[in-house]
């Protein structure tokens, strides 16, 4: 199969399609290849939708059902794109009784996301999480890699202003 | 050590080294309950419910995929075990919907037999309600994923019996599914069709629309077939019921194709609706009108007595059966003197040199394809083709436009560059060339490797090589004969030649049909006895499944009929079939 690059310059940028040719050629024709593959290709690319995942089986010369296998099997593989930032709600126990729930559907209000979905400028990717062990502080809210405690619906906006 | 003894529930079993320990029980006739295992398909241990004690291991082990060691003692059927399976298959109804009733497969069923053997009569978890997608997009299949217990057979059988590899997992844990390419349709997906998965699915999961609730495997009687679409010639099985083919389905046991069929085998069958010729005919002033068997004989016999072997000619389409190839020689030739015994189909002459067959693409190392598209003309060659990539083979291709086996080939060259395939064909160890018709300088080239490689012609005409065998090797213009008898079967190829009188034998309307003087109705595959010859010389016999659509009549039967009512003697099914083997194989020994 001949790999189609030409269709990736739609999604993405001449040099994050240069950069996927490079890893693939270092990893081309050695065995257990494809998970360095797919995880370089994500550092680079942010995210393996189809296109990405066909190019990758054409050039590895594996089964597309194989890659789609994979991708999907690991949650560190993700087929949509990823915000900028990625802010995660706590909804464990303890967050959960002092007010979680209210902070997690006021953001889904806000910025017209579902669990595990990216707003449509790409600035945030929303989850909800179990337990950060930060229960003291709760209800939490982790934004990237910083913790805000004793979150309020009402200081939602505020908190999240902070992240361009 | 050729063999290590083990003991299986007390008794002692000899099988050879690396043999499984559910390979060893079988031999030994012991029972172990299986679900993801199927005996083609390379065994991944998945469904644990082919537990057994192995004395020394800690935990008890699959046996499907554990080997066997010298001295080694195995307990099949324990009280623990038995508890455990049942606990297996507790969970295994527990997840989605295993609520038999409704199901297809109810009754057919390997999930179903395991809970009745296994007491299952109620549900002993609570069942996991979450309904999961059904994909009825594919022409033929439907998948259920409610019906579906991630055996994987369908996987293993999409990539090592197809060599295709549509078939995948996708997602994890509970929200698994099988799925096509990267989540495709499975209508739009990368699927060839062969319908292989869905005869290997244990369960409701994949069926096929045409024979879906149409009988219980137990209500189903299966007749040996051989598949008359292309020269490949698969062996297969007929499911019939009620005096009607219900599903065709592949024959595991069959040397070249085991398992394998593709979509021209095994379901346009099923959906062929041309106009068949039901009885016989005659041309009565300019129209054909319908007459008796014995009439219609009886009008061929007088025109084929008044006929010179000067003036006769015989025509045949790669349809016909070894028997009536062997019954027609005999009569048209031997006894009648015909000047002209033709073949409908282009023949593809054989390039000198060692003639292989297809069972030797299993062990090859390369893989010549030229001048034939075999994805599109013979799809199982195709697939072959590409199991022997899988393992490793190389593939050129040599063709000048498309070819559908171009995506999978190392190589592909025009046919101006056929020396780097006869190169590489050189430097390999087990070369196997598959060829269409090649001429000139493609042909002298191939010559060079003759002493080296299988040759394989693919013939367009189904049943060519027994037709060449026997001596039908006319181009099909039976031009300047005045009496032409054409044996059609299920093709609707060739033409009446205006002034010619022209008998001819077909299953289906036809322009020939429409031109002829005589017509004699003919059985298809299913209505008839027969044996046919592969284009590697295989021979394959198929029984009669079904009766004939009106009075229509085996090809060598009619044939038969006609010799009788011409004083000449006729021989049975079994010593035609006798006679056209030696004929075919003593020929080709020549």
């Amino acid at each position: 199969m001949k790999a189609d690059y030409d269709t990736l310059l739609k999604e993405f940028t001449p040099e994050q399609v240069e950069k996927l040719k490079e890893i693939i050629e270092r990893y081309k024709g050695k065995p257990g290849g494809l998970i360095p593959v797919l995880e370089e290709a994500q550092v680079s690319l942010e995210y393996l939708p189809v296109p990405v995942q066909k190019v990758i089986a054409a050039e590895l010369n594996l089964p597309l059902s194989r890659v789609y296998g994979v991708v999907t099997f690991y949650s560190f593989f993700t087929m949509t794109p990823r915000g900028r930032h990625t802010v995660r709600v706590c909804l464990g126990t303890a967050c959960y009784v002092r007010g979680g729930k209210a902070i997690a559907e006021t953001i889904e209000k806000l910025y017209d996301v579902k669990e595990g979905e990216t707003t449509a400028d790409r600035r945030f990717t929303y989850e909800t999480v179990r337990c950060l062990g930060a229960c003291g502080l709760g209800p939490v809210v982790v934004i990237d890699d910083e913790v805000h405690g004793r979150m309020k619906p009402a200081k939602v906006k505020e908190v999240l202003n902070q992240y361009e | 050590m050729d063999t290590v003894t083990i003991t299986i529930n007390g008794r002692q079993v000899d099988v050879p080294p690396g043999t499984t320990v559910l390979n060893a029980a079988r031999q030994a006739g012991i029972d172990i309950p299986t679900l993801c295992h199927f005996p083609s398909l390379i065994p991944i241990g998945a469904c644990r419910l082919c537990l057994v004690e192995v004395k020394g291991q800690r935990n008890p082990q699959p046996a499907c995929t554990f080997p066997v060691t010298q001295g080694m003692e195995v307990q099949t059927d324990t009280p623990r075990l038995y508890e455990m399976r049942k606990f297996i298959l507790s969970m295994l109804f527990s997840e989605r919907n295993h609520f038999c009733p409704y199901c297809e497969l109810s009754g057919s069923c390997e999930l179903q037999d395991l809970g009745y053997r296994f007491g299952l009569d109620h549900f002993l978890f609570e069942t996991y309600t979450k309904p999961f997608p059904l994909d009825a997009s594919h022409r033929h299949l439907v998948i259920d994923h409610n019906r579906c217990v991630l055996c994987a057979r369908c996987i293993r059988a999409c990539s090592e019996i197809a060599a295709n590899h549509t078939l995948g997992l996708g997602n994890r844990g509970a929200a698994t599914l099988i799925s096509c390419d990267a989540d495709a349709p499975w209508g739009e997906s990368t699927c060839v069709s062969c319908g292989t998965c869905a005869q290997v699915c244990p369960t409701g999961a994949i069926i096929d629309r045409r024979s879906s609730y149409m009988g219980r495997n137990r209500q189903l009687d299966r007749v040996a077939s051989a598949c008359n679409r292309c020269s490949v010639v698969c062996a297969m099985k007929v499911a019939v019921r009620g005096g009607r083919v219900v599903r065709i389905e592949s024959d595991w046991e069959a040397p070249v194709n085991g398992g394998l069929l593709c979509e021209r085998g095994r379901f346009e069958p099923l959906h062929d609706e041309r106009e068949r010729v039901t009885e016989p005919m005659i041309r009565r002033e300019g129209r054909l009108m319908a007459a008796t068997w014995d009439d219609a004989l009886e009008a061929a016999a007088e025109k084929l007595r008044g006929a010179g072997g000067a003036d006769l000619g015989v025509a045949v389409s790669g349809d016909a059966t070894n028997e009536a190839l062997y019954t027609a020689a005999k009569l048209f030739r031997e006894d009648l003197g015909a000047s002209y015994l033709g073949l409908l189909n282009r023949n593809v002459p054989k390039l000198s040199g060692r003639s292989g067959t297809l069972a030797d693409l299993a062990t090859s190392d390369l893989v010549i394809v030229v001048g034939v598209d075999l994805m599109k003309e013979m799809p199982v060659a195709a697939y072959l083709s590409k199991r022997a990539v899988d393992k490793g083979a190389r593939l050129i291709v040599v063709d000048d436009g498309d070819n559908g086996l171009a995506p999978f080939a190392s190589l592909t060259v025009p046919t101006s560059d056929i020396a780097s395939a006869v190169a590489a064909a050189a430097a390999a160890g087990r070369p196997v060339v598959l060829h269409g018709g090649v001429t000139g300088e493609t042909a002298e080239a191939l010559k060079k490797i003759a002493d080296k490689a299988s040759f394989i012609a693919m013939q367009p005409g189904v049943n060519a090589f027994a037709a060449t065998a026997l001596g039908f090797n006319g181009d099909g213009r039976a031009a300047g004969t005045k009496v032409l008898y054409m044996i059609l079967g299920e093709q609707t190829v060739g033409q009446v030649i205006p002034g010619q009188f022209t008998i001819v034998q077909a299953a289906f309307r036809s322009p020939a049909v429409e031109g002829a003087d005589i017509v004699l109705p003919s059985a298809v595959w299913s209505e008839r006895a027969g044996s046919l010859t592969s284009t590697d010389g295989r021979i394959l016999k198929a029984d009669k499944a079904v009766e004939p659509a009106g009075s229509a009549k085996a090809d060598w039967e009619i044939l038969a009929l006609l010799a009788q009512k011409m004083g000449k003697k006729s021989l049975s099914f079994d010593e035609t079939s006798q006679a056209a083997l030696i004929e075919i194989k003593g020929k080709e020994r020549a």
